[in-house]
């Protein structure tokens, strides 16, 4: 029997924890109820809504227990790789190991949200010349320094090049601060030239085989020094294998994306899809219980849609929804603003579309590392969403601006003009701090705004600006 | 600033209009307003027969029965003032918008300065003080400037220390203020960013300084029109939104108010 879906505070998460744990309903792994996370400092979770499933509170225990994951591991002998920037290629391989776990020290951008800047995570990057002129990820920094959010990684790893200026300016404070990292080249994506070969990326894009061998080149670097860090050769089969076990996590996630963002009523809300979608990246550490886990919510949803049972009014106005935002809160504002989201873009689209299985696996991992959305022009970023929005029927985009990340200064307008030529719907910017409760009537008004705008529109298709 | 316009049932007529200060009790301000004007229309509460309330006060306005965004508000209005209008900025005291409508009337997309005090009344009301200039004149005053100075910095914070130098350097006032006019102006024509499309209306407090007008014009090389009390204009939309809501709501439906 399905459940109604309902929005629960923390208080009643917590009773609803109780109750499933008396019915013998949680599902495996769960360690505990989400509320014991709040003793811990993360205060924030005292001021977001949550789905009532037993798989959305499994999703929100494997988000909140990976330090303690990762301490597990590291007891079992395990090496722990820190990923730094790729968003989603470098895990890959590291999993392809039986020996090494990776995680995603860029992840600490949350902690000033989910711990309301109570941890100065952010103050010590200030300290070292990292303020808030540069992306909150920089609070990546303070978790290094206090040590107290996930261990010191055995081996980091870092792109640099076409990655963003904003976490190369704070990888190098890292390294500088005398952390040895593994830098690996990311080269600008760009067209091919007339005379040179062009190859198909994942997610449509072209780019030149030169850089393709340069990245397979850079990721074969990577790979030599997991292979030492293992103690034991990582082989074709070993990689081919964990990109096997990435695409059924990236699978799952279409399924679940497909279905969330088409259905009537919206089967999952946002912010439990989004806590979703960033599994693609860093598995939380554990990419068997990632699979659990992103099973659970598909067949949740999928239980939901045959029951025709979700969350929000049946007109709910359709948003396609650009980068992640810094506070989670955001993803319940929206709703309660009338929104559904419909699509999103949250700058690892590579880190979604399966990688090409029928390719030598590092010469796979090579278009996937080059496919990401942030490595080439602003342009081919825009038009992949513009696409998604005439496909997704999105009346609206919102492109949420990250407070300090240098492509938010400039991806908007060129996100809202390709949108608005293609596809004929508004695009609005805002930007969302850390903690955006100063700023939530502003917010809200930007978003009723646009709730009004398109609602006042709908009945008159195809009228000319 | 508070307003109120009282619109009657053919939603043409303004039956009476009020503006005052803000506070902190906005609620109590507003109720307070708001009997003054029935007072003076010789109105009974009864006979008010919809309110909405808008702006970023609009939660915290008892009497209201809904609330609707300034955005949709000053779209409504100027599609009544103005219906050829296609782009309206709209520069109050604390915040700046630039709302894009559609040929409908209705609004295409919007940008919003909020976050900023660049751009906005506020920064007239700090170089006002600086200069020592009652706000009201400053526009008489920047007409006489021959040399608008160049303020180069967008932050209301460093401009000022920009106009502490500009007076020890023993420039004009008049210079200081229509510099300051012109670096209003540069902002919201960089916020503008995509192709602004004619005919343009200014709306807002500062629609009412003298020579923002023209400071806009020269920014964004087209012709700028200022309603009639262009402070008002938001509560005016409100007071036909209202009108509309309480006869069915047209305006949500894909009517006309």
């Amino acid at each position: 029997m399905i459940r109604l879906p309902e929005r629960l505070t923390l208080d009643q998460l917590d009773l609803h924890y109780a109750h499933l744990r008396r019915e013998g309903l949680l599902l495996p792994g769960q360690y505990g109820p989400i509320g014991r996370h709040v003793s811990d400092g993360d205060t924030r979770l005292l001021r977001l809504r949550y789905d009532n499933s037993p798989a959305a509170l499994r999703l929100w225990d494997l988000l909140l227990t990976e330090e303690q994951r990762l301490a597990q591991w590291r007891a079992s002998g395990k090496r722990l790789v820190g990923a730094m920037k790729d968003l989603g290629t470098v895990p890959v391989m590291a999993y392809s190991s039986d020996r090494l776990v990776a995680f995603y020290p860029d992840g600490a951008w949350w902690i000033p949200c989910v711990m309301e800047v109570n941890q100065g995570l952010l103050s010590i990057a200030d300290s070292l010349g990292i303020d808030e002129s540069f992306c909150p990820v920089r609070a990546m920094l303070g978790a290094f320094v206090t040590g107290a959010h996930f261990p010191i990684p055995d081996l980091l790893v870092c792109s640099v090049g076409a990655a963003c200026d904003d976490f190369a300016a704070i990888a190098q404070r890292l390294n500088g601060m005398g952390l040895p990292i593994l830098w690996w080249e990311m080269p600008y994506r760009r067209q091919a030239g007339p005379s040179e070969q062009a190859v198909q990326l994942p997610g449509g894009v072209l780019a030149p085989k030169v850089l393709v061998d340069l990245v397979r080149s850079e990721l074969g670097r990577v790979r030599s020094a997991f292979e030492e860090l293992a103690g034991k050769p990582i082989s074709d089969q070993d990689l081919a294998n964990g990109i096997n076990k990435a695409n059924r996590v990236r699978l799952l996630l279409q399924g679940l994306r497909r279905l969330v963002f088409t259905s009537v009523p919206t089967p999952m809300p946002a912010l439990e899809m989004l806590i979703a979608e960033m599994l693609a990246i860093h598995f939380c550490s554990d990419i068997d219980q990632t699979i659990l886990v992103l099973e659970a919510m598909l067949a949740e949803v999928e239980g939901r849609v045959a029951a025709k049972v979700g969350y929000g009014p049946l007109d709910a106005v359709r948003v396609f929804w650009v980068n992640p935002v810094a506070d989670l809160r955001v993803m319940n504002l929206i709703e309660e603003c009338g929104i559904r989201l419909c699509g999103t873009d949250l700058m690892f689209t590579h880190a979604i579309d399966p990688i090409p299985a029928d390719l030598q696996p590092m010469e796979a991992l090579a278009r996937v590392a080059l496919a990401d959305p942030m490595v080439g022009p602003m342009s081919e970023r825009a038009a992949r969403i513009a696409a998604q929005v005439q496909q997704l029927a999105a009346e609206a985009v919102v492109v949420s601006r990250i407070p300090g990340a240098s492509h938010c200064g400039y991806e908007g307008q060129v996100i809202a003009d390709i949108v608005a030529r293609r596809c004929y719907v508004p695009t609005i910017e805002i930007e969302v701090p850390p903690v955006a409760d100063s700023v939530e009537a502003t917010l809200r008004t930007r978003l009723q705004a646009l709730v009004e705008t398109i609602r006042s529109n709908r009945p008159i298709c195809h009228t000319q600006v | 600033m508070i307003k109120i316009v009282l619109v009657a049932d053919d939603g043409m007529q303004v039956i009476a209009k009020g503006c005052t200060d803000q506070g902190i009790d906005q609620d109590r301000i507003a109720t307070s307003l708001f009997a003054t004007i029935l007072s003076q229309a010789g109105l009974r509460r009864s006979q008010v027969r919809r309110v909405v309330a808008t702006g970023y006060g609009r939660a915290r306005i008892s009497l209201a029965d809904t609330t609707i965004t300034e955005i949709t508000c000053q779209a409504v209005a100027i599609h009544r003032l103005l219906p050829e209008a296609r782009t309206v900025i709209d520069i109050g005291g604390q915040d700046s918008k630039i709302i894009r409508l559609a040929d409908s009337g209705r609004v295409f997309d919007f940008v919003m300065n909020d976050r900023c005090a660049a751009g906005t009344g506020r920064f007239l009301e700090v170089v006002a003080d600086r200069l020592g200039v009652d706000l009201v004149d400053l526009g008489p005053l920047a007409a006489t400037s021959r040399e608008p100075a160049v303020i180069s910095s967008m932050c209301v914070v460093f401009a000022e220390t920009e106009i502490i130098g500009l007076l020890a350097a023993n420039r004009p006032r008049e210079d200081i203020v229509a510099g300051v006019q012109r670096a209003i102006a540069q902002r919201i024509h960089g916020m503008a960013g995509r192709t602004m499309r004619g005919p343009v209306v200014f709306t807002g407090g500062v629609a009412l300084v003298a020579g923002m007008q023209s400071a806009l014009e020269d920014a964004l090389g087209l012709q700028v029109v200022i309603p009639q009390e262009p402070h008002m204009t938001a509560a005016f939309g409100a007071a036909i939104l209202a009108r509309d809501i309480q006869q069915g709501g047209h305006y949500f439906l894909g009517g006309q108010p």
